[in-house]
């Protein structure tokens, strides 16, 4: 929207909210810190969000908190320093799951085989506690989308897609289980990549599926 | 991702913790803290009370964050949120009157008064507005404010108090603002158009406010709103400001009143 030969009502209105928002105390009503930050990010759950929105409709402080964090977000020293923190974090997971991945490797190949054959403890891929990776796996002829089992207890999910050097190439965060690629990634027929989806199952508690792979049939494989 | 102080704050070793998190923070601290002040001393003295703040009480805002079973945002955004919070407390301790007024000294003295009103006593830009008519300029109209609020704004934005004086002060109103007939004529008008505010969609009211007030981009605006793009977010600007002028119709006051 383009200023404003648009709407008299503009003026009207920002004299009217100024007038009627003047900020004071902070009330038991206002939004704690969380809420205000999961709205300046835009990951406030719809439930949460609605029963958040009329207290933000009438409180010039929250709103102003609102409006401040989302500022100091798109501030580019801001964004540059989260990116760094998700970064490191997913260094500090690669260097972990890689090691493990790989001693899990050498166990499979290399470790006593039961001779009974292997015992499942619980439903395989019943999907309590923990995602399972469902599309795609293996070689498929396109991959525009990411699909899982749904976990019960979980709220949220994080969905990450790497190339075949580990190489972080997507990561989002959704309430459904499943994710389209934006067209932005552009996935190229032969060469391997990996997928894994978590599932947020409590506070700071994720539960991650196995590293997935796949790759776009057409291309000539490593 | 997997918090690495949390661990160690709740196995009681907090000093450990917080090695930790400022390890992982500090930046990010820092970067937020510059949002808000340039001044080198003032961002150094803010980190310090960030610090004395999170540490308090034996770490109690780590502590209640990491005790809770869910949350909403990310840890880092949630960290923002409170190191705005505080940065902008500590400038309004600090500050006060006599060091704001400092800011004010090199000014005219119609856009000095208009300083004290709306980031001293914070008063809102109409209420400015009428106080300075009613003691000071009783000829002034509300097109001549609105140019010495920008100048006021500009001055106090140029100063080295930077953006945290945006975050003192109010929102700054368009220039479209046309000037008004008696005040009583003033108050009935603002009383419906109030009225027919207050009847929107909640919704509806913050996609006003934050994009028409706070000015900030459709697109974050969608975000805060949960509707998929900035596009909507025109849309329901649009259809909001269309309800409004509506009830203004019926109420009989026509687009060319005001």
């Amino acid at each position: 929207m383009q200023s404003d030969s648009l709407d008299p009502l503009r003026g009207e209105l920002e004299r009217y909210v100024g007038r009627a928002d003047n900020e004071g105390e902070a009330t038991t009503e206002c939004l704690d810190d969380d809420t205000i930050a999961a709205l300046a990010e835009g990951t406030l759950a719809p439930a949460a969000r609605a029963a958040a929105m009329p207290h933000l409709a009438s409180c010039h402080r929250c709103r102003r908190a609102v409006a401040s964090v989302a500022r100091a977000l798109a501030d580019p020293v801001v964004a540059r320093e989260v990116s760094a923190i998700d970064r490191g974090g997913r260094r500090r997971f690669l260097r972990i799951a890689v090691p493990l991945a790989a001693a899990a490797v050498l166990l499979l190949f290399l470790g006593p085989w039961p001779r009974n054959g292997w015992i499942h403890r619980g439903t395989v891929g019943s999907g309590q506690g923990t995602p399972v990776a469902l599309t795609p796996s293996g070689p498929v002829s396109a991959a525009r989308v990411l699909q899982w089992t749904r976990v019960a207890e979980a709220d949220r999910y994080r969905a990450t897609l790497f190339d075949a050097e580990g190489r972080l190439l997507y990561e989002t965060e959704v309430t459904d289980t499943l994710v389209a690629l934006p067209d932005s990634i552009v996935l190229r027929p032969g060469p391997p990549y990996l997928w894994k989806v978590e599932a947020r199952i409590g506070w700071n508690r994720w539960s991650a599926s196995d590293l997935t792979r796949f790759s776009i049939a057409g291309g000539t494989p490593p | 991702m997997a918090e690495s102080w949390i661990a160690p704050l709740e196995a009681g070793d907090p000093e450990r913790a917080w090695s930790l998190f400022l390890e992982r923070y500090r930046r990010l601290i820092f970067g937020a803290i510059r949002h808000y002040a340039q001044d080198y001393d003032d961002v150094m003295d803010v980190f310090a009370r960030v610090c004395e703040a999170l540490r308090e009480n034996d770490f109690r805002r780590l502590r209640t964050y990491a005790a809770q079973p869910l949350h909403h945002a990310r840890f880092s955004t949630w960290l923002v949120t409170v190191v705005r919070n505080l940065t902008i407390d500590w400038f309004r301790q600090r500050d006060g009157r006599r060091r704001l007024s400092a800011v004010a000294e090199g000014l005219p003295v119609l856009q000095r008064n208009i300083f004290e009103h709306v980031f001293l006593d914070r008063h809102s830009h109409a209420e400015t507005y009428e106080l300075i008519r009613a003691r000071d300029a009783p000829t002034l109209t509300f097109r001549q404010f609105q140019v010495e609020l920008r100048a006021t704004y500009r001055a106090a934005a140029d100063s080295r108090r930077g953006s945290v004086m945006r975050e003192l002060g109010g929102h700054l109103s368009s220039d479209s603002e046309p000037e008004r007939d008696s005040p009583a004529e003033n108050d009935e008008r603002r009383s419906v158009i109030a009225k027919a505010f207050d009847a929107l969609d909640p919704a509806d009211r913050v996609a006003l406010q934050l994009y028409v007030v706070e000015e900030l981009p459709a697109a974050t605006v969608a975000g805060i709103l949960g509707v998929p793009n900035a596009k909507a977010v025109y849309n329901q600007v649009y259809r909001a400001l269309a309800a409004l002028r509506s009830h203004l119709e019926r109420a009989g006051i026509r687009q060319d009143d005001l």
